[in-house]
């Protein structure tokens, strides 16, 4: 290669590189995080069965503020936390508060006598065989995401609350 | 600082030339003077890009067609790779725990300071990527810069070089001879038996063998390129895929991220015997082999993961073990673990009137979604609840502890003739560990004297025995890596068994100059010259021909 070819050669060299390790090292900086999806990102979209047969996306509740929680029967914080997510929405519900409560995969009879004993309002979605709960990454139960009306996660909260913990949580998602 | 890179012979070297690439001679006047042996590197000839005054792109380039800096670079990565093997890897972990935590429970303090510092996950981060990717280009541009200079200087030698050229080689020798012309052509027929290349003209000889040899370290490099693409490219979505599936025995489960359904029909286990067992291992199950005969499916229509029934098409069948994946187009299906606690799934007991001793039944109760009423004779049952893993809770009430059938719990409203209007509940503990546990006959009250609900036999209880735990991997890169590290090879072969040797002959009117060079075995280099001239008519002892600074 003589010396004209010299400099074309260089910056096409250059230039591959800062393309291929720009994309590698971009990948890295900007890979999905291994845990739960966290403040700001765009929470994993899922369609899902209600108690009563309806069937509910995520999509549908875009332009409201929803709390997002996933419980089990057979976990005693979340079992606690129900009830006071009923007052809560209960209380904000005239407000434009959703609240979308997903059984971590139990069977119908439990589900059904659980909520039956409970007497809650809200919608109570069926999760299948882990599918949503793995998509959240759930290491915990519950695990509570409060959603701004812009489709973007507002809050995380893995553990069982305190009413007191809701409110103020919900009080911030309102005023997004 | 200026360099006069004009050779006294007329030729213009470029910059950074150390010798003559046309006659040889040193070009440094420092270096002209003197009588040391030559630094022979790139046959002295000027690395590429060397300016006298460099760009920013210039700069760059120079830096990373530094070998210093390659080194320092390899050095690095290889340090930066080490401190990933302080803690095991996140990745290696399949649940989905909190990292945080189990590196701070672990390992202590340090633990979660090597989490907090990412050297959890070394392999992926940025930094790593980075010195990555900064050999990958220091590969390609040192190579580039050297292999071409040498390929000109290698591919137009001149025949007759520079006597000081000659003088300060590793193997020379001076002489002198009656016929010149005769010399020469006994040299080179020696030369030629000896499987060399000569070319010549009447004064000088230039016989040369092996040169290939010295394309080894730049087709390694190639290979190493390819390599290196080869694992950037498994960034491609629908590369690569690790995941892992759990499959109890005579289910068929969903493989996530794929449309690929794999069923376990059956699951088969052997244990060492204690005789061939280490003593203190006696007594303990030790897998000896197990085995998953699965059947891969893929999926037509309907498979999302709350679809009730998939269209599924079986594309391939296999008895994965250890060692054996299935494998199907790309995909494989790796054995990785198995447990062999036993998941009730459903049983049939009966109705039993104790008083008449009167059975009803059997009917089918599921451990998952249970039908809630049956028809028993005259007597109907009515699921009202039912628990996977019974237990009381704080306040007395019955309580689950999870969602997998553990120690599962049935309650049934039984009504008919001679109970209340309302039914009678009637709590069922279909596994006998439980039912003495709980004390299910107490828990019953009345109505335990007069009915029972129990299985007859173990024909009426089904369950899995095994519940096997699959790998599934795609990793479209591999044929790739293979072909570079098949190239690396191909290249280190051709640097490490084959030595690139040369012999230059001068003759000055009767008197004879010849420098030899190789880049290693300097005894077999000898030997070659001392056959030659010994062919000539001249007998040397091989190590008289050593110039110094010979070890072999």
């Amino acid at each position: 290669m003589r010396g004209s070819a010299r400099r074309p050669v260089q910056i096409i060299i250059l230039l591959g590189v800062l393309l291929l390790g720009g994309y590698a090292i971009g990948k890295t900086l900007f890979a999905s995080k291994e845990g739960l999806p966290s403040p700001g990102d765009t929470p994993p979209a899922f369609t899902l069965s209600t108690l009563d047969g309806r069937t509910v996306s995520l999509e549908e509740y875009k332009g409201k503020p929803v709390v997002l929680n996933f419980w089990g029967s057979f976990c005693p914080p979340c079992v606690k936390e129900m009830p006071e997510f009923e007052r809560q929405y209960e209380k904000w519900k005239g407000e434009g508060l959703e609240i979308l409560a997903v059984n971590l995969s139990e069977d119908n009879l439990t589900v059904q006598n659980f909520v039956a004993g409970m007497g809650l309002t809200y919608p109570i979605l069926r999760d299948v065989d882990k599918d949503t709960e793995r998509r959240y990454k759930l290491r915990q139960y519950p695990t509570t995401f409060f959603i701004r009306p812009d489709g973007k996660i507002g809050e995380v909260y893995a553990g069982g609350m305190k009413e007191a913990d809701i409110d103020e949580r919900v009080q911030r998602l309102l005023k997004d | 600082m200026f360099q006069n890179t004009k050779c006294e012979c007329g030729h213009q070297n470029p910059t950074g030339t150390v010798l003559c690439e046309a006659c040889g001679k040193p070009l440094d006047e420092k270096e002209a003077g003197g009588t040391d042996l030559l630094e022979m590197r790139y046959d002295g000839a000027a690395r590429r890009s060397q300016k006298a005054d460099p760009s920013i792109i210039d700069q760059v380039w120079n830096f990373f067609s530094s070998v210093k800096i390659a080194v320092y670079l390899i050095i690095i990565t290889l340090i930066g790779a080490s401190l990933g093997t302080i803690y095991p890897q996140e990745d290696i972990f399949l649940s989905n725990m909190d990292m945080a935590s189990y590196y701070k429970d672990t390992y202590g303090t340090l633990g979660s300071i090597y989490y907090k510092l990412g050297l959890s996950h070394t392999y992926e981060s940025w930094w790593f990527i980075l010195l990555l990717v900064m050999i990958g280009t220091s590969l390609v541009i040192c190579s580039l810069d050297r292999v071409l200079p040498l390929y000109r200087a290698l591919n137009k030698q001149q025949i007759r070089k520079h006597e000081s050229f000659l003088q300060r080689q590793k193997a020379v020798y001076t002489g002198a001879t009656d016929n010149g012309e005769e010399f020469i052509a006994l040299f080179a027929k020696q030369a030629k038996k000896r499987h060399y290349k000569v070319t010549r003209t009447e004064d000088a000889l230039l016989a040369e063998k092996s040169r290939f040899s010295r394309w080894g370290p730049y087709i390694n490099h190639i290979g190493l390129i390819v390599f290196l693409l080869a694992v950037l490219a498994r960034a491609i979505p629908s590369w690569q895929l690790d995941e892992y599936v759990t499959v109890p025995e005579g289910d068929t489960v969903r493989i996530e991220n794929t449309d690929f359904f794999v069923k376990n029909e059956k699951f088969t286990v052997q244990y060492y015997k204690d005789e061939e067992l280490p003593a203190e291992l006696r007594g303990t199950n030790r897998a000896k082999l197990y085995r998953t005969d699965a059947v891969l499916y893929r999926c037509l229509a309907d498979c999302g993961p709350s679809s009730p029934e998939p269209k599924l098409e079986q594309v391939a069948s296999h008895d994965i073990e250890v060692n054996s994946p299935l494998e199907y187009k790309g995909l494989k299906l790796y054995q990785f673990d198995y447990d062999s606690t036993p998941v009730l799934r459903e049983v049939s007991p009966m109705l039993i009137d104790k008083q008449t001793g009167k059975q009803y039944g059997p009917f089918k109760l599921a451990m998952k979604n249970p039908q809630t009423s049956y028809e028993l004779g005259p007597y109907k049952l009515e699921l009202r609840q039912n628990f996977m893993e019974f237990a009381i809770g704080e306040d007395g009430k019955p309580i689950t502890k999870s969602r997998d059938p553990k120690a599962p719990a049935f309650i049934f409203l039984i009504k008919g003739p001679g109970l209340s209007e309302e039914g009678e509940p009637y709590i069922y503990f279909p596994m006998q560990k439980d039912k003495a546990a709980f004390s299910q006959d107490k828990l019953n009250k009345g109505i335990a004297d007069r009915f029972e609900i129990k299985v007859g036999s173990m024909t009426d209880v089904k369950f899995v025995e095994f519940t096997t735990f699959l790998n599934v991997r795609v990793d479209k890169a591999m044929p790739y890596i293979w072909t570079g590290l098949a190239i690396s090879m191909i290249g280190l072969i051709m640097g490490a068994y084959w030595q690139h040797r040369r012999i230059w002959l001068r003759l000055d009117g009767n008197a004879v100059t010849i420098g030899a060079h190789t880049n290693k075995n300097w005894y077999g280099m000898r030997a070659d010259l001392a056959a030659a001239l010994k062919a000539a008519g001249i007998q040397v002892d091989p190590k008289s021909l050593d110039n110094g600074g010979n070890r072999t």
